[in-house]
């Protein structure tokens, strides 16, 4: 039975408010990656491209090794992701479920690191990494962009793991767990949407991170998209319909894989879910 | 003399080494300078001098970004790059927070005055910061007056030499056209670069400057006012631009003229082979270049740009680099960045030269411009210099201030920079 | 109406409960450290110096002086002024629009994706390209924007230089991109309340107007307590945006601290000053944080 058949109708209309809202920018620069540029100062302005072309495509991956930079984009994401989400439930579970002395201080010392905006601490952060030795190494970006996700999964998933009855979990250990075994086997799938949740800040953040990027992993071998994609540029000019045709690139694949993602996986967990 | 010794047994040492195994240098470009063709250069290098090996690195597009990426280098004191090419507005920058090594080291005082000499002349006094010389020029950029020879042919007129010619010439050709989308005078206008030099045009053209030779303020509040009144009176009383110049970008000009929408656009010299080359091109064949406008009693003047190569202090290689910065600021590599690059040479002379001509064929009416061409204020402290100017004529061009108060502001900013 | 929360009996533990807190935090401190901390304590070191490098390469001591100049720089107190009422404006509205967009992602529809998409997209987007793909809607002359007003009978207007309608374009690109971001912890908050207790009230008899408030909201808290924090403190961070859309301008009318803190030293080479401002932005968003803090639910309660 529906709770919401009275409004219906409005909910429509709202979801379809939520779909343009949400999908405008994103068609808009699609439309634009199949335009030449002259039709970009026409008056009045087009929507639909006058004479849809794939060219700004195919000059992308002509001008710049776009294949490299998505692997490199991949690469760093997903490690980067991984050491987040997995450092973040660790203390989470801490900060959630055990008692900690001082806990508001280590939160806030936890959350107040991202108080800083990452452009006055980048000389400092370079110094680090070049002394270490791993410019232009995966993990010269792995590892700051781990940090930078940190705090916001971390705190996610303190909210989740404190919802999760802890009955369930008495249970598991009663059943012969141990703490973490219980933590991986009970807490972790119970909080599914927040781990994901977690799992898809970090991810994005790191995918989209432009400034770290570009000052620790300066070769032209180990470039990401969003470093990649200014290079479209010149001193003068910026090129809208070939850095659209960069930026769908860039965006396409995350955006389906995610949706996917949280339809199938997530969906599935929750289902088999929480029992309050 | 004894720094002289020194020199020498550096020079030794070094070429000590070189015997041994190569001496690696690493060069740093934006990603707009063309990388393909300076990796050909490089080569060309590398074979004279099998001891040497040159690296390219490559940064981002603009000079925004490079400048964000190489304060960071820098301000680590990192010698992994050796010699770096900076936009014209930064050497006194890198002289004063001693990023660049000098180049007087290496050049004695009176082969330094005949090798700057061959230099467009504006180059001297944007490299030579306090006396030193921290930068040697590779190539040249400048604002023009593009212009659309059919639409003046039409009207029976000249190009404009003074600003009045050009006001009345466009509001002629704009009244005969009657076409909605056709405008008169494009300038920058937006918060950019672009529009420091929009700034300083008039002030120029009527015999002004910011600074003298010594480095002292010498620009008046009613300079400052009749430039930032100039700009308005172009939207508000000839009517000749539209009302939304505070948003225009340089390229948004130059994609509307190429769409056959300006009569005339001060733009830099890129915008030339997009006029000519674009497939979408309106314009082609039909756009010419003069030296900017004048006004009465006051001379040409345009808005110097360029890139330039310096040796950082960090290098542990300066005696190599020095080698290479002068091999990269020569008239030989000049001639091939013109060539295949259609950067405008440093060089008068090259402007004269059969095969950049052939290639280029507009730098013959391209040298009155570059040689009249002017730096912007050398200051080390420019970019705060850019930012009071740009800041006051966009908030003029945006109505949010008169000029007037425009003016206060830049000349109580300015003189908090330069020191009463 | 809680979750049952039966109390905790230690004895369960292999360890004891401090030490293996303390083991699970290593390496979040561990990989902090490691990013964060010199680079931390080198910023606030460095805003005790006069440090200009267009002045020269040397610093010198030079105590509180920076943070006093910031108090005497009308720039500063302009900056400040702007970020604030950003944090003000932007935090609420991306809090209000992501709960709306939430509760409607969180509905049984039979095709789910549309929606979830059109909550993610923006999320997804760089926000360097958001802030120039909104520089174009709101420009005058070709923007999407004055488009529609002008086919809808309207008026041009000037969205980017007028300093007012400038900062609300500002904010409304900052709702824009952000309530995706709030969207998307709200609606894993909701997946997790269990559709027993929506059942429960129904047969109780409760509308649905009173389900929200008796059951989605509390039970939301949690969720849009992190939201809060982060939208708090990425809301005082504002840089790209309004980089992108205005430069700051006309003038400084738009300017936020972030950009006055990252012109200050990348292109004025001011070290010393522009980490002292670093500084108290940092202060800044501390003192409003640690209230939400206070809330974090944990083992405590």
């Amino acid at each position: 039975m529906n709770p919401f058949k009275n409004l219906r109708l409005w909910v429509w209309v709202a979801a379809a408010i939520v779909v343009v809202n949400g999908f405008f920018p994103s068609v808009w620069i699609f439309f634009t990656s199949l335009k030449l540029e002259g039709e970009l100062t026409r008056i009045p302005i087009t929507y639909w491209p006058e004479n849809p072309t794939f060219q700004n495509y195919l000059q992308a991956f002509r001008e710049q090794p776009l294949g490299r930079y998505f692997l490199n984009s991949v690469i760093v994401a997903v490690a980067s992701t991984l050491l987040c989400v997995g450092v973040a439930s660790l203390a989470a579970y801490a900060l959630a479920r055990l008692h900690v002395p001082r806990r508001n201080l280590i939160l806030s010392l936890l959350v107040g690191v991202s108080m800083f905006p990452v452009a006055s601490l980048m000389v400092p952060l370079y110094q680090t990494f070049n002394e270490l030795g791993l410019r232009n190494n995966y993990l010269a970006l792995i590892l700051p962009h781990a940090a930078l996700s940190l705090p916001v999964a971390t705190l996610t998933l303190v909210s989740f793991f404190a919802g999760i009855p802890r009955d369930l979990e008495a249970a598991a250990m009663v059943d012969g767990s141990s703490r973490l075994g219980a933590l991986w086997r009970i807490v972790v799938p119970l909080s599914a949407p927040g781990v994901f949740t977690a799992a898809i800040l970090a991810f994005v953040n790191s995918w989209d991170e432009f400034l770290l990027a570009s000052t620790l992993l300066p070769a032209k071998a180990m470039r990401t998209l969003p470093v990649g994609i200014q290079l479209y540029q010149g001193e003068y000019v910026f090129p809208w319909p070939l850095i659209s045709a960069a930026l769908v690139v860039a965006l396409v694949p995350v955006a389906l894989v995610i949706a996917v993602f949280q339809e199938r996986v997530v969906g599935g967990l929750t289902q088999g879910g929480v029992k309050g | 003399m004894k720094k002289l010794f020194w020199l020498a047994l550096a020079v030794l040492v070094a070429s000590g080494a070189v015997a041994q195994q190569a001496t690696r240098l690493r060069v740093f470009i934006g990603g707009q300078q063309r990388p393909d063709v300076m990796r050909k250069i490089l080569d060309a290098y590398q074979q004279r001098n099998p001891g040497v090996r040159v690296e390219i690195e490559v940064g981002g597009a603009t000079s925004d970004q490079q400048q964000q990426y190489l304060t960071t280098v820098l301000a680590s004191r990192d010698p992994s790059i050796d010699v770096i090419l900076i936009d014209v507005i930064r050497p006194a920058q890198y002289a004063a927070a001693k990023w660049s090594d000098t180049l007087d080291k290496y050049l004695p005082a009176a082969s330094r005055a005949n090798l700057l000499k061959q230099y467009l002349p504006a180059y001297a006094k944007a490299n030579v910061i306090n006396g030193q010389l921290i930068a040697l020029p590779s190539f040249a950029d400048a604002q023009f007056l593009y212009y659309r020879k059919d639409l003046l042919e039409k009207y029976n007129l000249k190009p404009p030499t003074t600003w009045d010619e050009a006001i009345k010439q466009a509001q002629t050709i704009l009244a005969g056209e009657r076409n909605p989308n056709l405008n008169g005078i494009g300038f920058m206008g937006n918060i950019s670069e672009g529009t420091v030099c929009s700034f300083l045009l008039p002030i120029w053209a009527a015999g002004g400057d910011v600074d003298d030779d010594s480095g002292k303020l010498i620009l008046t509040e009613a300079q400052a006012r009749n430039s930032l009144q100039f700009w308005l009176d172009l939207m508000d009383k000839h009517k000749v631009s539209p009302p939304n110049m505070a948003e225009k970008a340089q390229d948004t000009i130059r994609q509307e003229m190429q769409a056959g929408r300006w009569v005339f656009g001060t733009l830099f010299a890129y915008a030339w082979n997009r006029f000519q080359n674009d497939a979408d091109s309106q314009v082609k064949g039909k756009i010419g270049v003069v030296p900017l406008p004048r006004f009465e009693g006051g001379r040409s003047a345009s808005c110097l740009g360029g890139w330039q190569w310096t040796i950082s202090d960090f290098s542990k290689n300066k005696a190599q680099a020095y080698k290479l910065v002068r091999y990269l600021s020569s008239p030989e590599v000049s001639k091939v960045l013109a060539i295949e690059a259609s950067n405008l040479p440093v060089f008068p002379s090259l402007y004269k030269d059969p095969d950049v001509l052939k290639a280029n064929p507009w730098f013959a009416d391209a040298l009155p411009v570059v040689q009249a061409a002017r730096a912007r204020p050398v200051h080390p402290r420019y970019p705060e210099v850019a930012d009071v100017m740009r800041k006051a004529l966009n908030a003029v061009l945006a109505r949010t201030k008169t000029p007037e108060a425009a003016a206060k502001e830049v000349i109580g900013g300015l003189q908090a920079i330069y020191g009463k | 109406m809680t979750r049952p929360q039966p109390r905790y009996r230690r004895s369960l533990g292999d360890l004891s409960e401090r030490a293996l807190a303390f083991w699970l935090l290593v390496p979040a401190g561990l990989l902090l450290g490691l990013i964060a901390l010199y680079p931390v304590l080198r910023l606030v070191y460095t805003s005790f110096f006069q440090y200009q490098l267009t002045l020269g390469p040397e610093a010198s001591f030079n105590g509180l002086e920076n943070y006093a100049t910031a108090l005497r720089d009308a720039r500063f107190w302009n900056a400040l002024k702007n970020t604030s009422l950003i944090v003000l404006i932007t935090v609420p509205g991306a809090l209000v629009v992501g709960l709306g967009l939430a509760l409607l992602a969180n509905l049984p529809f039979r095709v789910k994706w549309p929606v979830r998409l059109g909550l993610l997209l923006p999320w997804a987007l760089p926000l360097v390209f958001v802030g120039l793909i909104f520089q174009w809607f709101f420009d005058s002359q070709y923007g999407v924007v004055n488009d529609i007003i002008v086919r809808l009978g309207g008026e041009r207007q000037f969205w980017l230089f007028r300093p007012d309608l400038a900062f609300w374009a500002i904010c409304f690109t900052i709702i824009w991109k952000t309530s995706s971001f709030v969207a998307l912890i709200l609606l894993a908050g909701l997946q997790t309340i269990p559709k027993e207790l929506y059942e429960a009230a129904e047969v109780d008899g409760a509308s649905p107007f009173q389900r929200f408030w008796r059951v989605t909201l509390p039970l939301l808290t949690p969720a849009i307590l992190v939201a809060l924090i982060f939208r708090t403190i990425t809301a005082f961070q504002t840089f790209d945006i309004p980089y992108a859309m205005t430069k700051g301008g006309p003038g400084n009318a738009t300017e936020t601290l972030a950009m006055y803190v990252r012109v200050t030293s990348i292109e004025n080479l001011n070290f010393g000053y522009g980490s002292a401002l670093a500084v108290l932005l940092f202060l800044l968003s501390m003192a409003i944080t640690v209230v939400y803090l206070r809330y974090v639910r944990g083992a405590d309660e």
